[in-house]
């Protein structure tokens, strides 16, 4: 879970320890590309793909680990 | 002994003009060189010339073929140009290269609108022409000028797309081995509104309201006469539908992938490139990049990269390859083949 937060917080371009669930998305460097990789990284750490269109739609962390641990 | 098509030569032709990392940084100051380098692991990318069409690029790379002596235009049986760049509505761009590169009168000629699947498609069709009826020489050309599609404020898709053509030839040898296939092929047309130039066909032809430029949420700017691609629905396609094709292809083929030597996949980008490999679990030095000085060229990158990778003798001969292509469509398809030659 940690190496996840981490490579989350690198796409997002901010520190680790910010990355609370409450985090906003729309605070970091949440764009298309992010999204590419935020799929990219669920995918090797929860071995699940999650949808694009939903994780489009999130807007807290929270909302993003939702989605990886629904499909988990 | 019965005939078998193999893959006998390539040659490449990249247009003069290139786009570097520091043009497209001018333009784009959030995206500094390095992290356009990193995000797609493209340094350059050709641009084809105003008055430079795919079929210029293509005649080109099959004209380099001719010239190294490998095959003459009169032994060439079937043309096969996989583009999506034609130079007219009709004729068939194959039939305008038959006659530009001295090929006979007696060739076939054959256009093919894929995209990145496309040089799989390509070859699967120069098999079956060779080992169904009897053809000797396949030539396929494989072209295409995105950048023509692009609108130079959208760096979503113009750090990653360049120009570019490759020329290969698929000869009939005398063998009990195959030297290609089996094949495995897939589509899938909801993909479709995912990586498309909207305007320009006969559903919706070019106007004033398909010229109108609007920009997205992650500032980049396009109409609907510009390529559009959904970066992160197209990662989600990938990931789903590309390793289970490639042990799909392993199980017809009666191998585990871990037999398999070398794999050459569709070049999207470096970073959906490391993401398979990774999910699929290849070793780092089994698996072709090659993309630095090239970019995505689309249909040409597999060949490009298996040429270059021969070349620099990560390939060597009798080497069981896997070929993967993937794209615009959705379209898909993987290959095994073998190639036994001194100069690919």
């Amino acid at each position: 879970m940690q190496a996840f937060v981490e490579e989350m917080a690198e796409i997002l371009g901010v520190a680790p320890a910010d990355l609370v669930p409450d985090f906003k998305l729309a605070d970091g460097a949440w764009d298309s590309l992010a999204i590419v990789s935020t799929i990219a990284s669920v995918d090797e750490h929860f071995n699940v793909i999650v949808e694009a269109r939903a994780l489009g739609d999130c807007e807290t962390f929270a909302n993003i680990l939702a989605l990886a641990k629904q499909g988990a | 002994m019965t005939l078998t098509a193999t893959i006998a030569a390539i040659d490449e032709y990249l247009p003069a003009a290139k786009l570097s990392n520091q043009e497209l940084s001018a333009q784009f100051p959030d995206w500094p060189p390095e992290k356009i380098l990193e995000k797609t692991g493209i340094e350059l990318r050709g641009v084809a010339g105003p008055d430079e069409c795919a079929s210029d690029l293509g005649f080109a790379a099959a004209r380099k073929l001719f010239e190294r002596g490998v095959v003459r235009p009169e032994e060439i049986d079937f043309l096969l140009f996989c583009s999506q760049a034609p130079d007219y509505i009709l004729p068939t761009t194959a039939c305008l290269l038959q006659e530009r590169l001295g090929l006979p009168t007696t060739c076939g000629a054959l256009d093919l609108n894929l995209g990145c699947s496309g040089f799989v498609y390509g070859l699967s069709l120069a098999k079956g022409l060779i080992e169904s009826n009897g053809l000797r020489n396949v030539l396929l050309i494989t072209a295409d000028t995105y950048s023509k599609f692009i609108h130079p404020l959208d760096k979503s898709v113009r750090t990653v797309f360049g120009d570019g053509a490759a020329a290969t030839l698929i000869r009939a040898v005398e063998s009990d081995q195959p030297a290609l296939g089996p094949f495995e092929f897939g589509s899938d047309g909801r993909g479709a509104q995912h990586l498309i130039v909207p305007a320009g066909g006969f559903r919706q032809p070019r106007s004033a309201a398909t010229a109108l430029e609007q920009g997205d949420s992650s500032g980049n700017v396009r109409s609907a006469d510009h390529l559009y691609m959904n970066g992160p629905e197209i990662m989600q396609f990938t990931l789903k539908n590309i390793p289970p094709l490639c042990q799909k292809l392993a199980a017809r083929a009666g191998i585990a992938l871990d037999q398999v030597d070398y794999f050459v996949f569709h070049q999207a980008s470096a970073y959906m490139l490391e993401t398979l490999r990774k999910k699929i679990r290849i070793a780092p030095e089994k698996f072709s990049v090659c993309l630095r000085d090239v970019g995505n060229t689309v249909s040409s990158t597999i060949p490009i990269s298996l040429k270059r990778d021969w070349s620099r003798g990560a390939i060597k001969s009798g080497n069981l390859i896997m070929l993967v292509g993937f794209g615009v469509g959705y379209s898909w398809a993987a290959t095994l083949c073998r190639i036994h030659s001194g100069e690919l």
